[in-house]
């Protein structure tokens, strides 16, 4: 009976002991798993950073600040007193509702230029990165000229530019849309 | 009494064996995880070298049209901004190869795009073409990066002589170091 109960606390001591030991092991692969994962996480984390770097492709405000401004400068078909009109010069006369010499109406002829030169620049269709256009010309807070092509999207750039002819004031604004 | 401090050392070396590998172990991840990073790093500074040549280059065409190389001056009434003097171009053409180093770039074009015209300009087609290559380096270059300029040349009317502006692009393109 003695024998009996010694090899009983015996075994329950090593039971004991073999679940203690046991426990052991298991917090060890607990640290070790703990350890994999932060370290995946701060991989993860990493690599996302470095994949959402995006190249730059859009328009440039200066772009469209340059285009105005050799927009301006461009020679227009229109003819008066033996001077071809540049395009601020013409849209000065379009104000004033004057004709070019070949009895085209100003406005006529700023409006088919206007129109060649931007579909020329500014290609908006679906591969294309400009998704619109929208071009105003003001004057004295009074807009004398508009268009607008294609879509306005969220994201956009604009420019404009200020240039006075016989006293008036005016202001060429552009804004292109982008996808 | 001997035997139980004998198990306890071989436990205990066992314990500093165990943790001695798993030291090892994490400290060999580690190295890994940093050698993927470093190629990955050495892979990108080709890029970024790239990326700041485009950098130069985007500068360089929003200022070059106004370089006395290129501008207008006061040829054409009062100093034009962002504007192109034609002629000027077709004598830079020629003029080529004493510029090889001297904007730093491999490619420098303008081309007309109102009225839109692809003929590559020669003395002998001037002024009706619409394409001049000022610099055109045989080298691995990047994209163009472009910017609007008046093309303004003297033109020979009916009875006049009046200044004629036409709107090109500007385009530059640098080494490809990627």
């Amino acid at each position: 009976m003695r024998n009996f109960l010694k090899n009983d606390q015996d075994y329950k001591r090593r039971l004991l002991k073999k679940n203690l030991l046991n426990k052991k092991g298991q917090e060890e692969i607990v640290g070790f798993v703990i350890i994999i994962v932060i370290v995946s996480v701060v991989i993860l984390v990493l690599l996302s950073f470095m994949l959402t770097k995006k190249e730059n492709i859009a328009t440039d405000s200066y772009e469209i600040e340059s285009f105005i401004q050799s927009m301006l400068q461009y020679t227009t078909e229109c003819e008066i007193n033996s001077e071809i009109l540049s395009l601020n010069r013409l849209i000065s006369l379009c104000n004033s509702k004057g004709i070019c010499t070949n009895g085209e109406g100003s406005c006529v002829v700023l409006e088919n230029t206007l129109k060649e030169i931007l579909n020329s620049a500014w290609v908006v269709n679906e591969n294309s990165v400009v998704k619109g256009y929208d071009f105003k010309i003001v004057n004295d807070n009074k807009e004398i000229f508009s268009m607008m092509e294609g879509n306005k999207t969220a994201r956009y750039k604009g420019s404009y530019q200020d240039f006075v002819r016989s006293g008036e004031k005016y202001q060429v604004v552009l804004t292109i849309y982008e996808e | 009494m001997v035997i139980d401090l004998f198990k306890l050392n071989r436990k205990g070396q066992m314990k500093i064996q165990q943790m001695a590998f798993m030291l090892i172990a994490i400290t060999i991840l580690f190295v890994l995880v940093g050698v993927f990073f470093l190629a990955i790093s050495l892979q990108d500074l080709k890029k970024t070298a790239t990326g700041l040549e485009k950098e130069n280059v985007r500068f360089l065409v929003s200022k070059l049209a106004n370089s006395p190389e290129f501008s207008c001056g006061n040829a054409f009434g009062n100093s034009l901004d962002n504007c192109i003097d034609f002629d000027k171009l077709m004598i830079l053409r020629k003029e080529s190869d004493k510029y090889n180093n001297f904007w730093g770039v491999t490619k420098i074009y303008v081309r007309k795009i109102c009225p839109e015209d692809e003929t590559i300009c020669t003395e002998e087609n001037y002024p009706n073409c619409g394409m001049i290559k000022i610099l055109d380096k045989n080298v691995n270059s990047t994209g163009f990066s472009s910017n609007f300029v008046s093309l303004c040349r003297k033109e020979k009317g009916k009875n006049l002589l009046y200044d004629k502006c036409e709107i090109a692009l500007l385009m530059i393109a640098s080494e490809d170091k990627g």
